[in-house]
């Protein structure tokens, strides 16, 4: 039997395409978390993303204005969990919850006119090279801009959150936004900063779904990506880089079962549908199991409301 | 560069409490100068506004006789005022050099530089690239200070300083503050110990309710001239009698105990032995943090043990849950009143039925029993002269003193053989503080024993009849309270050894 490598290749390929969304939200609510606010919304913001994406490329025709305006779309949705959690002082939890029902709702209102317009197809790089590599030009080449920032970003968030002073100041707030503003930061406009780039960047996931991965709007079709973003980032233990192996776990093993559930291996669908779930969860609490770490990377200030003394 | 420092005519309204009323006072370099008063006098407001950290209502500071405005944290600090906070602003995840780099505008590289400069200055010995949460409270408050130093401060204010150091540290932190003052750091240090104020400052300023009561030279004022002036009655001072237990029963024993937590920001504790007799107070002293919690949690049973460890009037306890051990009589007093001891938003009855469920008639067939658990309250707040007698009233709105005494008495009422408490008089005011004293030595003249776990010295050697000092969750020997004193205690406390 042949052993075809450069299928190999496609699959990974196909599985490192089927984690941008998640690494893209995952980072972003990473940052977000680190400042100590816990935004449960990702899930909303990623489907308001996908739906103003995919309306802006159908109006206007122009994809640069459709990924900028699904990020802006998460940014002023974010924006109004700012308002409330920063401003009015609301529940984290209940915010986020409500902002999520919000965004579903919305996005399916938006998205009736949009249903069955077919996609505009997404410029993908370095096509000649995918095709003339076997095995490694699958995997490296062949993909849209979206996803080469994607895999560069948790280096870039990780870098960011250890070696710039920007960083620091949101990992202090996110320990002790009391002593941070005692010691005269801006608790405040940290925060609406991390909770908008988290915005932005759920908002690019969701365009990210609808303008390339699965180029058309559904509605729902984020599926519970949010959810499992959100998850990665907590068993991940906010460490970036462990969101992208997260991530790339989730994906792979997405991929894989439905290969399986494809050759019809005599296991239950609905186990194998639960598969990546189950090992994501498994893989991330193993690798995260040192309790030390975890003090010193988890926000001590997660979802705590925040509010001056006078 | 002489520096002078005047806040004027300064009031600070809360709801319902004047923090600071009218407060007027003169500050000059080359000086240190004490701001004494009890709990709530306002001295923490006053230095908050005077820090930006609160602004006042009415009123005005000067520096160097021009008007400054205190809006923000970042206003003091531009003109040079320093602040360490009782409660420190550290950043326990991050590193040292990332809690000094954080608010500084020094490139890196410099900065390192000018905090080594410092380190070496004033003998200070702190590894700035470990996180903070490894640190002990004194090299923390070093850190707080050095954070000050780094912005050259021409005022230097310290709050409480010495709540959390040893006797040794406190030596050391004595040392740097005259140090600071010879190089023309002016120093306003907040404090509610007497002791300190004579050996240290030289101008004192005592507040009693938001006011400022009276303005003298330490070396004109004695003890007890201060501390009529701070409380602002004469206060009678209760002192026990010592008991020997040579031939009394023993009620508790406990064996080689081990204890080792997956939390590090606990301690674990090692080979614990203690044993303690009918009738008697034990005193377990020691900085906090250095396994008190632990310990507390093991004999009130928020920590289950395995093995025949600890024995309470012959039986094995250390499986039993806390409710399981109070019907073996014994009682607890736990550390936080807020948040172990009593439910903030419950009425007083209410938490009086929490730590009843089993072995009183406070249920019948799953239901409450409003009445029985409303008389038994009442009977507790006359008991225990608490301040209401209204037991509908929910338990967040009684002071720390009257929500002490309920606890305390809610604990007693049940006639417990054992009361182990946990910092009992922490942050109540003198009077509150002598109620819980004379209740505690009445128990032990009834013959019920008692397990004083403290990090207040004097309350130790008032009230124990033998000591013992825990240091990194071991406990030193235990000695008869009449052979130790304040420096002893002080030694063991900082890891040092005796005799």
């Amino acid at each position: 039997m042949s052993f075809d490598l450069n299928f190999i290749g496609i699959l990974i390929g196909a599985i490192m395409a089927s984690s941008v969304p998640l690494i893209l939200a995952a980072s972003g609510e990473l940052i977000t978390e680190r400042s100590g606010v816990l935004n449960l919304g990702v899930e909303g913001m990623m489907i308001i993303g996908a739906i103003s994406g995919f309306a802006l490329m159908v109006v206007t025709d122009n994809l640069f204005f459709a990924v900028v305006g699904s990020m802006l779309s998460g940014l002023i949705i974010s924006l109004i969990f700012g308002l409330l959690t920063q401003s009015l002082l609301t529940n984290h939890v209940a915010t986020g919850l409500a902002l999520t029902i919000f965004g579903i709702g919305m996005s399916a209102m938006i998205g009736k006119n949009f249903v069955g317009i077919p996609g505009k197809e997404f410029p993908l790089l370095f096509l000649n090279l995918k095709e003339s590599i076997p095995f490694l030009g699958p995997i490296f080449f062949g993909h849209s801009i979206i996803l080469y920032f994607a895999f560069g970003l948790p280096f870039l968030t990780n870098y960011f959150l250890k070696k710039t002073k920007t960083g620091l100041i949101i990992r202090a707030v996110g320990d002790s936004p009391t002593s941070a503003s005692n010691q005269g930061i801006n608790v405040t406009l940290v925060r609406y900063s991390c909770i908008l780039y988290g915005g932005a960047m759920c908002g690019l996931a969701g365009a990210y779904l609808s303008l390339i991965y699965t180029p058309q709007w559904i509605e729902n079709m984020t599926g519970g990506r949010g959810w499992i973003a959100l998850a990665l980032v907590v068993f991940a233990t906010w460490s970036p880089i462990k969101v992208l192996i997260g991530a790339l776990i989730f994906g792979g093993i997405t991929i894989l079962q439905l290969h399986m559930q494809a050759v019809g291996l005599r296991i239950p669908v609905q186990l194998l549908s639960a598969l990546p779930y189950i090992m994501t969860i498994i893989v991330l609490v193993v690798i995260s199991r040192d309790s030390r770490k975890i003090k010193l990377n988890t926000p001590t200030s997660l979802g705590q409301i925040f509010y001056k003394e006078k | 560069m002489n520096t002078k420092l005047k806040v004027s005519e300064i009031s600070k309204i809360y709801p319902g409490c004047v923090a600071n009323n009218k407060v007027s006072l003169e500050f000059g370099s080359g000086k240190i100068y004490a701001l004494l008063g009890e709990n709530g006098a306002g001295k923490s407001t006053l230095v908050k506004i005077l820090s930006g950290v609160v602004k006042p209502d009415e009123g005005e500071v000067f520096l160097n006789d021009k008007s400054i405005k205190l809006n923000s944290p970042l206003d003091a600090k531009k003109n040079n005022i320093g602040m360490v906070f009782q409660h420190f602003n550290l950043f326990e995840t991050l590193s040292v050099f990332e809690n000094l780099s954080i608010d500084s505008d020094t490139k890196d590289e410099d900065l390192r530089v000018l905090v080594n400069d410092i380190l070496k200055k004033y003998n200070f010995k702190i590894d700035l690239d470990i996180p903070v949460l490894n640190l002990s409270a004194g090299q923390k408050q070093k850190v707080e200070i050095i954070r000050c130093l780094i912005g050259n401060p021409k005022v230097l204010i310290m709050d409480e300083p010495t709540s959390v150091l040893t006797e040794q540290e406190t030596d050391d932190l004595f040392i740097s503050l005259k140090q600071f003052s010879k190089d023309g750091i002016l120093i306003i240090y907040i404090t509610h110990k007497l002791k300190e104020v004579l050996s240290l400052c030289d101008e004192v300023a005592v507040m009693r309710k938001g006011k400022v009561v009276s303005v003298s030279n330490t070396i004109d004022e004695k003890i007890e001239s201060l501390a009529n002036k701070m409380v602002g009655e004469n206060l009678n001072t209760i002192k026990k009698k010592f008991n020997k237990f040579k031939n009394s029963e023993e009620i508790l024993k406990i064996s080689n105990l081990n204890f080792k937590s997956d939390d590090p920001y606990e301690t674990n504790l090692k080979d614990l032995n203690l044993s303690l007799k009918k009738g008697e107070c034990l005193g377990i002293a020691g900085i906090s943090g250095n396994g008190q919690n632990e310990l507390f949690q093991i004999l009130s049973g928020e920590i289950i043990t395995e093995g025949t460890s600890i024995m309470f009037r012959n039986k094995e306890i250390g499986k039993l849950n806390p409710r399981e051990r109070r019907e073996y009589l014994m009682a607890f007093s736990p550390e936080d009143r807020i948040s172990q001891a009593a439910v903030p938003e419950l009425k007083i009855y209410e938490n009086v039925a929490l730590n009843n469920f089993k072995s009183s008639n406070f249920f019948e067939k799953g239901l409450v029993n409003e009445k029985k658990i409303k008389e038994h309250s009442k009977k507790i707040l006359s008991n225990f002269s608490v301040n209401t007698d209204n037991v509908e009233l929910k338990s967040q709105f009684l002071s720390g003193g009257n929500l002490q005494k309920l606890i305390i008495g809610r604990e007693l009422i049940t006639s417990p053989e054992l009361l182990v408490c946990f910092n009992p008089t922490w942050g109540l005011d003198v009077g509150a503080i002598n109620y819980i004293h004379e209740t505690l030595i009445k128990i032990n003249q009834q013959g019920k024993s008692s397990i004083l776990i403290s990090t207040d010295n004097d309350e130790l050697l008032k009230l124990s009849d033998r000591i013992c000092v825990i240091y990194k969750g071991k406990l030193s020997k235990i000695m008869n309270a009449d052979t130790v004193t304040a420096e002893k205690l002080g030694i063991l406390m900082g890891g040092g050894s005796i005799d």
